[in-house]
């Protein structure tokens, strides 16, 4: 049951966030500033917003922060339409 | 007659004098029991193997510890077992005792040898026990009246792979399918389940990264391994380096960053994906302290009391979990050295050093600030510290000084 509420908990985070527009698009927030990603050596040219004064737990993940960030430009095949995963395999 | 009694003399006095007689005793394949071999008083811990260089620093600097030399005896098992060993003392130790020799006995000893060993007195049973999990993680049984679960240093877990692979991050969604699915997930390049490396489901390792992805622990697909260094082991000797992948504690990774690569990891929500350190080569532990790296859980520490007044069975026990757990000041007599570097130098984060917290594995994360900061004197153990320094004749400006730095609070 509780790997059920984490699941969900999770999946409703990733269609929240599923949306191809950059983060910037995806959130009216008066939190995040734009900013240059940190190494320009493994991370493409994407818009990588982020949070100054974060509270939330969503806000925390995506902090404004001086470490090195690597966007990852990920679609794996079996995502479902709507952006959520699909059930586990029975075996 | 007289020759009968002389040979069963001569038997009794070669029995009595084995382990003295034993070349390998004290040292790292002796097999007399531990309390023949006139070590400092010993406290024996049943531990998750992510904890091993945790129990072999700490107990070497115990051993040495003159206020009060003590000797850490360990084994270990998987968190979920040793969680039930705690609340049932379910087995008496039968596994072969680990522990550190002193200085004085190997001056060149030091966490990546091999340690001393042992074997336990019959019927004896771990004085500590430890998870690296939240307990909730295991069982949602609360702990007996006489068993008081003390949370520790913060562990962290990550993803690596064989140096040759060109991989650098994975997403949570990635990870759901590679686990979950394996080659059906389609994610390239883990799709060759032989080459996938994880865990069995008792174990902190494999349940931190379930609850972080959403596949139980179950569920996985790949191959299993009881232990940490069988992980390690299949990952430095994969023949398909690009395809392999495995799961371990960030401080076995980290002692084995000359043949691994750690995959930085997006959670979900996430915009990007973080290292457990700021960079792929520091050691700050710095996206898991303020939260950018995810995959993370207290370890707990528990050990033994007396229902009635709250005291413990063992003060040795409790000597040596208030040092691990940061309660240094409890800890008397004062120790000769700095617990907290101990645990910063085996690649755990002490609860004081933390910026986020949570409230189960895999729990969303909330800020945190810990009422005794340590986050500058930790910054300066791992790397270098920002803060501003201070001493009697140099107070803070702002802040508390404490240990030479100026903490917040």
């Amino acid at each position: 049951m509780r790997h059920l509420v984490i699941l969900s908990f999770v999946v409703a985070a990733a269609a929240a966030c599923s949306s191809n527009k950059p983060p910037s698009q995806q959130h009216n927030d008066a939190g995040i500033v734009d900013s240059s990603p940190i190494d320009s050596n493994v991370g493409p040219t994407v818009d990588a917003s982020c949070f100054t004064n974060p509270t939330t737990h969503l806000e925390i993940i995506n902090a404004c922060t001086t470490a090195t960030a690597i966007y990852k430009d990920s679609h794996p095949p079996l995502t479902l339409p709507d952006g959520g995963l699909p059930p586990l395999p029975q075996n | 007659m007289t020759r009968l009694a002389y040979l069963i003399a001569g038997l009794a006095l070669a029995s009595a004098s084995t382990a003295a007689a034993d070349p390998n005793c004290p040292g790292p394949s002796c097999t007399a029991t531990c309390d023949t071999l006139s070590l400092p008083p010993i406290v024996y811990f049943q531990t998750g193997d992510t904890q091993t260089n945790l129990m072999k620093a700490m107990g070497r600097k115990l051993r040495d510890n003159t206020p009060r030399p003590l000797t850490i005896g360990f084994i270990t098992s998987g968190s979920c077992t040793n969680i039930q060993e705690a609340y049932h003392k379910t087995a008496a130790i039968s596994a072969t005792i680990s522990y550190a020799p002193s200085t004085a006995e190997v001056a060149t000893w030091d966490a990546g040898s091999a340690a001393f060993t042992c074997k336990a007195p019959a019927n004896t049973f771990p004085d500590v026990d430890n998870s690296a999990v939240f307990n909730s993680a295991c069982t949602s049984e609360a702990p007996p009246n006489n068993v008081v679960v003390n949370n520790g240093p913060i562990q962290a877990y990550v993803m690596a792979v064989p140096e040759l692979s060109d991989q650098t991050a994975m997403t949570a969604e990635e990870a759901y399918f590679v686990w979950g699915f394996g080659m059906a997930g389609m994610i390239s390049p883990w799709t060759d389940e032989s080459n996938m490396f994880m865990r069995t489901v008792t174990k902190s390792t494999q349940i931190t990264w379930s609850d972080s992805i959403g596949v139980p622990p179950n569920r996985w697909k790949g191959s299993a391994f009881d232990q940490s260094a069988q992980v390690l082991s299949s990952l430095q000797n994969s023949q398909k380096p690009e395809a392999a992948i495995g799961i371990l504690g960030d401080e076995v990774y980290d002692g084995a960053r000359d043949t691994l690569n750690v995959l930085a990891f997006r959670a979900y929500g996430q915009y990007a994906a973080y290292y457990p350190d700021s960079t792929f080569t520091s050691h700050d532990k710095k996206n898991l302290r303020d939260g950018h790296y995810t995959v993370w859980s207290p370890t707990t520490y528990m050990n033994y009391i007396d229902p009635a007044s709250g005291a413990p069975l063992n003060d040795d026990a409790q000597y040596i979990i208030d040092l691990i757990i940061g309660e240094d000041s409890n800890a008397t007599p004062a120790p000769n050295f700095a617990a907290s570097d101990v645990v910063a130098s085996v690649g755990l984060v002490p609860d004081c050093a933390m910026q986020v917290q949570r409230a189960f594995d895999g729990g969303p994360l909330s800020l945190y600030s810990a009422p005794e900061s340590c986050k500058c004197r930790y910054e300066a153990t791992v790397d270098t510290s920002t803060c501003a320094t201070c001493d009697d004749s140099t107070p803070c400006s702002t802040g508390v000084c404490r240990d030479g730095y100026c903490e917040a609070n």
